[in-house]
C-alpha cells in the first residue's frame, strides 16, 4: 500500500474533523506539502495539490480570518478582496468520493431524511455537515447559478451553524440584460458591503483592484493553456482536467491560481513542442472528445478506457473561461458580467453555443456528457445537447452515473456504453 | 337520528356534485382563446386584461413519448405536461414559462427549441423579496405585458388590467370562502369537491367560474343556516390537518382524503392558497404593474425562493393559528425544491410537537394502496 493510500485508510478509519485538522496540519508543514507535490509526474497536478491542501489547511485552522462555504459557481474574487477563506462544500463532496468516504456521509445525509434522488454532491455535503467534518462558517453565499440544490442545502446548513444572518443568496436573473447587470451589480456590492459591516471594517476598494488584476492574469494563463489544448494530444500523465475544480473557481483573485495556470501552460508548451501536435499518438490515430458536466470522483475505469483506445479529453466545460476580462476599476460589476456571462446561467442555448464553439475550436470527434445523478439542470439538457450537436454531426454519448456516490453507478454498463460509442466513432 | 342523517346525507350528495354547479366552467370553456401557464407567480390578470383565458397547465396525459426529452429523474409534472403538448392538445396561442426550478427551466428550453407553432416566453422571477428584486420583478412582468400585447396584436390598457385584477380578486376571495366552509364542515364537503373546483378555478373562464363559484357558495351558506341543527357534529372526530406540498393534482389521492375522517385545516398547495391567498391591491401610489408585482412577490411563498427561514414561520404560524395536529407533506417525485427543505421542516414541526407525513408523489402514476395504509396509519396516530 503506498503512502496515499495509507493516508485514505486513515482517513476513512479517523473520520471526524481533528483528525482532518491534524493531517492538514502534517500535510502542509512546507517541505513536506513540496515533496508530496513533486510525487506528480504532472506539474500541473502538483501545484492543484500542493494549492488544495493550503487553502483547505487555511479553512480548517482555528485563525481570525473568516470562512465562507461558497458554491461553486461565484465570484471568488470577492471572497479574496474581503479577506475570507472560502470553503466549498460541493468540492469536498468530491473529495469525499475520492476519500471513500461517501458511504459515512451518504448514510448521515439519509438519516436527516435527505431524499435519495437528490444530487449527492449536496446530499453527501449536507451529510459531512451534519457529521461536523467541515470548518464551522462565519458566513454562507451561495448562488441559483446553476442549480436549485445549492441555496437550498445551504440554507440548511445555514440554520444548522445558527447562522441565518448571515447567509447570502445571489440572485442571478435568467436574461443576461442591462436590467439584469444592475440587479446583480447592487446585490454583490451590498453583500461586500454588509460583510464588512458586520466584521466592523471598511470596503477596501484598492484591495478589489489587485485581486481582480490577479483574477485577469490567472485568465489570460487559462485562455492560454486551453488554446495550447486545441492541438494538443500527448498528455501528462494522469493529467485529468476535471480535477481542476477548486483552483479555476476557488483560487480565482489569487498569486496561486497565476502559478498554477501559468505552470500548466509552460508544462503544456513543452509538451506540444515534443510532439508537434500531429494527430498521431503511438502511431495510432487520436480521437478528440469534449467532455460535458463533472466525472465519477472515485476510481472509475472510464478514462483508463479512454486513453487505452487512444481518445483524449481536450476540452471539459467546467474549465471554459467563459467570462470576459474583469475592469478593476468596477469590481462589482465586472463580477455580475461574470456570472450572467457564464454558459449554465439561463436559457439552455447558451451552453449550447459555448459546446458547438468548443466542438469546432478543439476540432471534437465526439462529446461526452456525463449524467450525474440528480443533476436536473444539466441533465434536463441532455437532449437538446445531443440533438444540437448531431447537427454538426459530433455524436454524443449521455453516460449515466454517480460524481459521488460509486454505488449509485453501474461501473459494468458505463463500460458497455463507452464502448459501443468507442465503436461508432472508429466506423 | 336517522333522520338527521338522511338530512346531512343528501345535503352531502347535493353539494358535491359539481357538476350541478359548475357548468359554465372547465377547460376550453371560454370562447376567448387560452394562454397556458405553469407556475402561481404568473399574473393571471395580464392574461385575462389581454383578451385570453388563463388556463394553468395541469399535465393529465400519462407520460410515454415525453420519456426520450427528459431524463428518468426529472420532475414528472414537467413530463406529463410536455406529454400533453406532444398530443394534440395545443389550443394554446401561448405559453408563459416561469424560472421557478431547474426543472421549469428545461422545459422552457425544450417548448422552445420543439413546440414551433406555440409562442412561449419566460417570466423571471427573483428569489429575493427587497425593493431591489421588487423593481426587478416589475420590470419582468412589463416584459411579459409586452409577449401578450404581441399575441393579442393590440396594446392593454390601464383600465383592462384593473378589470383583470378586480375578476381574479374575486376569484381569490370567493375560493378562500371555500376553504372556509371545508374547514368547519367536514363532514359534509369531500376533499375531492374541494381540490376539482380548485381544478376548475386554475383552468376555466374566469367570469364564468365567478357564475358558478358564486351560485355555488349562496347554496352552500343556504344549506348549511337552514340546517345549522342538523348538520352539527363533533368536530374533534375530525383531526385538523394541513397539507404541505408544490402542484399536486392527484385526484385518486384526494378521493382517499376524502374518505377518512380528517379536517383539511389548511393547506399550502400551488393548486390552493399559494393561488388564492393574498389578494393584488392596486396602490393608487404606484403604478399598476408595481402593484402586481408587490402582490406575486409577497403572496405565500413557495420552497423555491432564498429565505427558507420565512417560509418555514409561515408554515409554524399557520400551524399554530389553525390549530393543526399533523401535516401531510406532499412533494412531487424528483422536486429539489420540496426535498431538501423536508428535511429540516420535519425537525422544526417535530420540536413543536407535530407528526409529518412524508407522501411522494409520483405524478399520473399513483400508488393507491401503499399511499392509503400510510395516511391511514397517520391519522391513526393523531
Amino acid at each position: 500500500m503506498g503512502v496515499k493510500d495509507k493516508i485514505k485508510n486513515n482517513i476513512r478509519n479517523n473520520i471526524s474533523q481533528r483528525y482532518i485538522k491534524k493531517l492538514l496540519g502534517i500535510l502542509s508543514v512546507k517541505p513536506l506539502l513540496y515533496t508530496y507535490g513533486n510525487t506528480f509526474p504532472s506539474k500541473a497536478d502538483k501545484y492543484l495539490n500542493i494549492f488544495t491542501i493550503e487553502s483547505l489547511k487555511k479553512a480548517y485552522s482555528d485563525n481570525k480570518k473568516p470562512v465562507s462555504y461558497g458554491s461553486i459557481f461565484l465570484p471568488y474574487e470577492m471572497f479574496h478582496a474581503l479577506g475570507i477563506t472560502p470553503f466549498l462544500p460541493e468540492v469536498m463532496a468530491g473529495f469525499t468520493a475520492g476519500l471513500g468516504l461517501t458511504s459515512q456521509t451518504l448514510k448521515e445525509a439519509s438519516s436527516k431524511w435527505y431524499s435519495q434522488d437528490l444530487c449527492t454532491f449536496h446530499r453527501s455535503a449536507s451529510g459531512a455537515v451534519e457529521l461536523d467534518l467541515f470548518p464551522e462558517p462565519e458566513f454562507i453565499i451561495t448562488t441559483n447559478l446553476a442549480c436549485d440544490a445549492a441555496q437550498k442545502s445551504f440554507y440548511i446548513d445555514s440554520m444548522k451553524y445558527n447562522i441565518e444572518k448571515n447567509f447570502y443568496q445571489i440572485d442571478v436573473p435568467y436574461h443576461n440584460s442591462e436590467k439584469s447587470l444592475s440587479y446583480l451589480t447592487a446585490q454583490i456590492k451590498n453583500i461586500c458591503n454588509d460583510i464588512c459591516l458586520k466584521r466592523g471594517e471598511k470596503l477596501n476598494l484598492n484591495r478589489f483592484k489587485e485581486v481582480i488584476n490577479l483574477s485577469n492574469e490567472f485568465r489570460k494563463w487559462a485562455i492560454k493553456a486551453n488554446n495550447l489544448r486545441k492541438e494538443l494530444i500527448n498528455y501528462p500523465p494522469y493529467y485529468n482536467g476535471l480535477n481542476f475544480v477548486l483552483p479555476f473557481h476557488a483560487l480565482a483573485g489569487t498569486k496561486e491560481a497565476v502559478t498554477l495556470y501559468r505552470q500548466m501552460y509552460v508544462e503544456f508548451k513543452n509538451y506540444l513542442d515534443k510532439k508537434e501536435g500531429t494527430d498521431t499518438y503511438d502511431n495510432r490515430p487520436v480521437k478528440r472528445i469534449i467532455w460535458l458536466h463533472l466525472k465519477p470522483y472515485y476510481k472509475s475505469e472510464i478514462f483508463y478506457i479512454l486513453n487505452r483506445e487512444n481518445y483524449r479529453v481536450v476540452f471539459e466545460e467546467i474549465n471554459h473561461v467563459y467570462w470576459p476580462e474583469l475592469d478593476p476599476e468596477k469590481p462589482f460589476e465586472s463580477m455580475a458580467k461574470k456570472m450572467l456571462s457564464h454558459y449554465l446561467s439561463g436559457s439552455i442555448e447558451n451552453r449550447i453555443n459555448m459546446i458547438i464553439k468548443a466542438a469546432g475550436d478543439y476540432k471534437a470527434d465526439g462529446a461526452i456528457l456525463f449524467s450525474h445523478w440528480g443533476c436536473r439542470q444539466s441533465n434536463g439538457g441532455a437532449r437538446i445537447i445531443k440533438d444540437s450537436l448531431k447537427e454538426i454531426n459530433v455524436p454524443t454519448l449521455v453516460l449515466d452515473g454517480d460524481c459521488v456516490n460509486r454505488n449509485n453507478s453501474s461501473q459494468g454498463q458505463a463500460k458497455t456504453r463507452l464502448q459501443g460509442f468507442i465503436e461508432i466513432l472508429k466506423s | 337520528m336517522p333522520e338527521e342523517q338522511e338530512i346531512t346525507r343528501t345535503i352531502k350528495k347535493k353539494i358535491n356534485n359539481t357538476a350541478d354547479f359548475f357548468k359554465k366552467s372547465g377547460y376550453m370553456s371560454s370562447s376567448r382563446p387560452s394562454v397556458g401557464w405553469f407556475c402561481t407567480y404568473t399574473p393571471e390578470e395580464l392574461i385575462i386584461a389581454g383578451g385570453f383565458t388563463p388556463v394553468r397547465i395541469f399535465g393529465r396525459n400519462k407520460i410515454s413519448r415525453s420519456e426520450s426529452y427528459f431524463p428518468i429523474n426529472f420532475c414528472p409534472y414537467v413530463k406529463a405536461s410536455w406529454e400533453g403538448f406532444l398530443g394534440d392538445s395545443r389550443d394554446f396561442e401561448g405559453l408563459i414559462f416561469t424560472n421557478s426550478c431547474d426543472g421549469m427551466r428545461r422545459f422552457f428550453d425544450i417548448a422552445r427549441r420543439y413546440l414551433n407553432d406555440v409562442p412561449s416566453h419566460l417570466l423571471d422571477i427573483p428569489h429575493l423579496k427587497n425593493k431591489e428584486s421588487l423593481d426587478f420583478f416589475a420590470g419582468n412582468i412589463k416584459d411579459t405585458k409586452i409577449f401578450i400585447e404581441k399575441l393579442r396584436g393590440k396594446k392593454i390598457t390601464g383600465s383592462e388590467i384593473e378589470n383583470a385584477a378586480a375578476v381574479v380578486n374575486n376569484k381569490r376571495q370567493l375560493l378562500k370562502e371555500l376553504q372556509g366552509f371545508i374547514r368547519k364542515f367536514p363532514h359534509i364537503l369531500n376533499i375531492s369537491t374541494y381540490y376539482k373546483i380548485m381544478e376548475l378555478a386554475l383552468v376555466s373562464d374566469p367570469e364564468s367560474f365567478l357564475d358558478d363559484i358564486r351560485k355555488y357558495l349562496d347554496f352552500l351558506k343556504k344549506v348549511t343556516d337552514e340546517n345549522s341543527s342538523h348538520l352539527k357534529t363533533d368536530l374533534k372526530k375530525y383531526p385538523p390537518i394541513m397539507i404541505i406540498g408544490s402542484f399536486i393534482a392527484e385526484t385518486k389521492l384526494w378521493e382517499i382524503l376524502t374518505e377518512m375522517d380528517v379536517r383539511l385545516a389548511f393547506d399550502d398547495l400551488c393548486t390552493s392558497g399559494r393561488y388564492f391567498e393574498n389578494p393584488i391591491k392596486l396602490d393608487k401610489s404606484k403604478n399598476l404593474i408595481e402593484s402586481i408585482a408587490s402582490g406575486y412577490l409577497n403572496k405565500p411563498q413557495c420552497m423555491r425562493m432564498a429565505d427558507l427561514g420565512f417560509k418555514f414561520s409561515e408554515i409554524k404560524n399557520n400551524i399554530i393559528n389553525n390549530d393543526i395536529k399533523g401535516v401531510m407533506f406532499m412533494g412531487l417525485k424528483f422536486c429539489d425544491t420540496m426535498l431538501y427543505p423536508f428535511s429540516t421542516l420535519k425537525k422544526e414541526l417535530s420540536d413543536m410537537g407535530i407528526p409529518v407525513l412524508y407522501l411522494e408523489i409520483e405524478y399520473n402514476n399513483f400508488s393507491e394502496g401503499q399511499i392509503k395504509t400510510r395516511m391511514q396509519a397517520f391519522l391513526e396516530m393523531l
